[in-house]
């Protein structure tokens, strides 16, 4: 029994032990190391054990965008008032929260992702595990807003509203990466504005109302 | 397309040219966020760009614009037109509008200055903002049995007061008719002030320094801050009980009541301007509670505006009874605040001195009587027909020169704020003048 326990914590070490060398290494080196021989070589690790843990460097950074989420999720329900949250409230305070975690890696994020153009276009490969996780989050943040009435559920576009908040996201992150304002300020306020106008439009509007009414019109002539 | 359009055909009064200034921007925004909200809730039109990014700047701007763009128009035109009507109901609307601020990001500003949440700094704290000041919202809050008043600055003003005021400035130079050189003199002035404003920290001295030195004054009343408790973007005072201006004449005071606020109020101007000779220059009536047993409770100490003793001087010598001054004398203040320059001719001289002269006789009325009564609505409407001739006479929209010192901006507004109030309160005032003036 021991034995077994000794040697699982040993492996999640080793992991953690892998994920904090490689950002390192970035920090240090300004770009991915050139292979995993040498990466593996130099924090004394035969090779064999990285791919025990990861298939590729890919899977390393996919982890560190996991371990961002998580850490994200611990710190904001850690808050007591988190609970007591709307939906809005809460994917704001996602934000601020994530945003907060994303500085204690600013160095590294920017190593990696300053001046790659269009997320939209091409997502990065090691962020796909993430947007699962956040996807999960916002399907429940959207859920609740449906129904406590903050959000209007609407034939064909609602099931599009993750997508929405995913592209909010990477515009946010894009926002970040490029900020230079005092202590990303402005980042703040662009989280704020941006959540403020997907919440009107998802929730009942005008345009609703005129959908409305223009049905009728038609309906009655 | 419409920005363009309204650009070429600018209709000619200032008054309207300023209100459908407001209304362009408006609209081309509002086409902006029309255009986007169909893309979005459209998604064979959209195919998932939804333009996050676009939507997000154009309605963060625009807000913002509505807010900057309109404090200085508002201010210019104070300068030049002596407040005519029209521009007293923008200068309420001008105050900066902004939806208000979420409860995480309260919550994250706390955290980022305080490193702690609201609720463990106070025993109860407000979810949802009581009210909104200039720049920032107040949430009510308790500790130990005490209310108090925390004020929480918008991120990112600070940041887009200068670049703000840049947009604004292409079209400053069409509506008050200035040239660019001109129009910078006053716009530094304006940059200077709302940078100020935004330094929360320095508003903390500020309000402990006046409030001290003007304790001795009868019916005033000051909040106690507290800087252990107030940082870069928050302040925390005293919660002051009682009323707005508007609220408490709704209540029907009595004239005494009334009398004894604005007499507060003026004591208070008084002692700033010519004793400390730096003044709370922002009367608006937001920044003004009354209280039971009726005492005045000044909140709010954002602009001050600190008086250069050689603006001081010439600018009060105006007030001299009738002006008993010597046509010499008088000549050199006009030249020496700028009314009057070198650049002028010889003509135009001539008609701008007979024109200060005749607003200064008339704005400084109150101060040559021993009492004044301000509910008198006949004044007022003299200084605002004065204000619509003069700004309509040919030789005054002629002129591209901005005139006036730049620190004449702030002291005039607050007078006109002054007035402004003691005219809604109704008040008779004793009105007082430095021994030097007598």
């Amino acid at each position: 029994m021991e034995n077994i326990e000794i040697k699982k914590s040993n492996k999640v070490d080793i992991k953690t032990k892998i994920l904090s060398a490689y950002i390192q290494y970035v920090l240090e080196h300004g770009k991915e190391p050139s292979s995993v021989f040498k990466f593996a070589q130099s924090i004394k690790i035969k090779e064999e054990e990285f791919y025990n843990h990861y298939t590729s460097f890919q899977g390393v950074k996919s982890g560190v965008w996991d371990q961002l989420f998580d850490q994200t999720i611990t710190m904001m329900e850690a808050q007591e008032v988190y609970r007591t949250y709307s939906a809005k409230e809460k994917l704001l305070s996602f934000y601020f929260t994530w945003i907060e975690e994303l500085k204690k890696n600013r160095s590294y994020l920017l190593a990696l992702y300053q001046g790659h153009t269009g997320f939209r276009k091409s997502m990065p490969e090691e962020l796909k595990s993430f947007r699962r996780k956040f996807k999960d989050f916002s399907t429940e943040i959207i859920l609740e807003g449906k129904e406590t009435e903050q959000i209007a559920d609407r034939a064909f576009i609602s099931d599009r509203y993750e997508d929405a908040l995913w592209l909010e996201t990477m515009f946010i992150f894009q926002y970040w990466l490029k900020d230079t304002s005092t202590s990303f300020e402005k980042t703040d306020v662009a989280v704020e504005k941006s959540v403020n106008l997907a919440f009107d439009l998802m929730g009942k509007s005008a345009v609703d109302s005129l959908l409305d009414f223009a049905k009728f019109l038609y309906q009655s002539k | 397309m419409d920005k363009i359009k309204e650009q070429e055909n600018i209709p000619t009064s200032k008054v309207q040219r300023a209100s459908k200034f407001i209304s362009a921007g408006a609209k081309v925004g509002g086409n902006y966020v029309k255009h986007y909200a169909k893309k979005m809730v459209n998604p064979s039109l959209t195919k998932d760009d939804l333009h996050t990014s676009n939507a997000a700047d154009i309605y963060s701007s625009l807000s913002e614009l509505k807010g900057s763009a309109l404090k200085v128009a508002q201010m210019m035109s104070m300068d030049k037109n002596i407040l005519p009507r029209a521009y007293q109901d923008k200068f309420i609307m001008a105050q900066y509008s902004a939806p208000p601020l979420s409860y995480p990001l309260v919550v994250r500003t706390f955290q980022k200055y305080f490193g702690t949440l609201p609720e463990a700094m106070f025993d109860t704290f407000t979810k949802s903002a009581v009210n909104a000041a200039s720049i920032g919202q107040v949430h009510r809050a308790t500790k130990d049995g005490k209310d108090f008043a925390v004020k929480i600055q918008y991120p990112g003003v600070a940041d887009s007061v200068s670049s703000d005021l840049k947009m604004v400035r292409p079209f400053a130079y069409r509506l008050l008719n200035m040239n660019e050189q001109e129009l910078d003199h006053y716009m530094d002035e304006v940059e200077e002030k709302l940078l100020e404003e935004t330094d929360y920290e320095l508003e903390v001295i500020r309000s402990k320094e006046i409030s001290a030195a003007c304790s001795h004054i009868a019916h005033l009343k000051f909040p106690n801050y507290y800087p252990e408790l107030s940082s870069e973007r928050i302040i925390t005072m005293d919660w002051l009980e009682g009323r707005h201006i508007k609220e408490w004449l709704e209540t029907n005071p009595s004239q005494e009541d009334r009398n004894q606020i604005g007499q507060a109020l003026w004591d208070f101007y008084h002692h700033q301007v010519h004793n400390l000779k730096q003044v709370h220059a922002d009367p608006h009536p937001g920044n003004f509670i009354i209280q039971d047993g009726v005492n005045l409770g000044i909140i709010d100490f954002g602009c001050v505006k600190v008086i250069p003793e050689d603006f001081y001087h010439g600018y009060f010598s105006l007030i001299k009874k009738d002006l008993l001054i010597k046509e010499e004398e008088l000549n050199q203040i006009f030249f020496d605040l700028g009314f009057v320059s070198n650049k002028d001719t010889l003509e135009e001289q001539v008609y701008f001195k007979s024109v200060f002269k005749e607003m200064i006789s008339l704005l400084g009325e109150p101060f040559h009587a021993e009492e004044f009564d301000f509910a008198e609505d006949a004044y007022f409407n003299k200084i605002f027909t004065m204000g619509d001739r003069i700004s309509n006479d040919r030789m005054f929209k002629k002129s591209k020169q901005a005139r006036g010192s730049r620190h004449g901006l702030y002291i005039n507004r607050t007078y006109f704020g002054i007035y402004n109030l003691l005219n809604q309160l109704g008040a008779k005032i004793r009105t007082t003048k430095p021994d030097w003036l007598k």
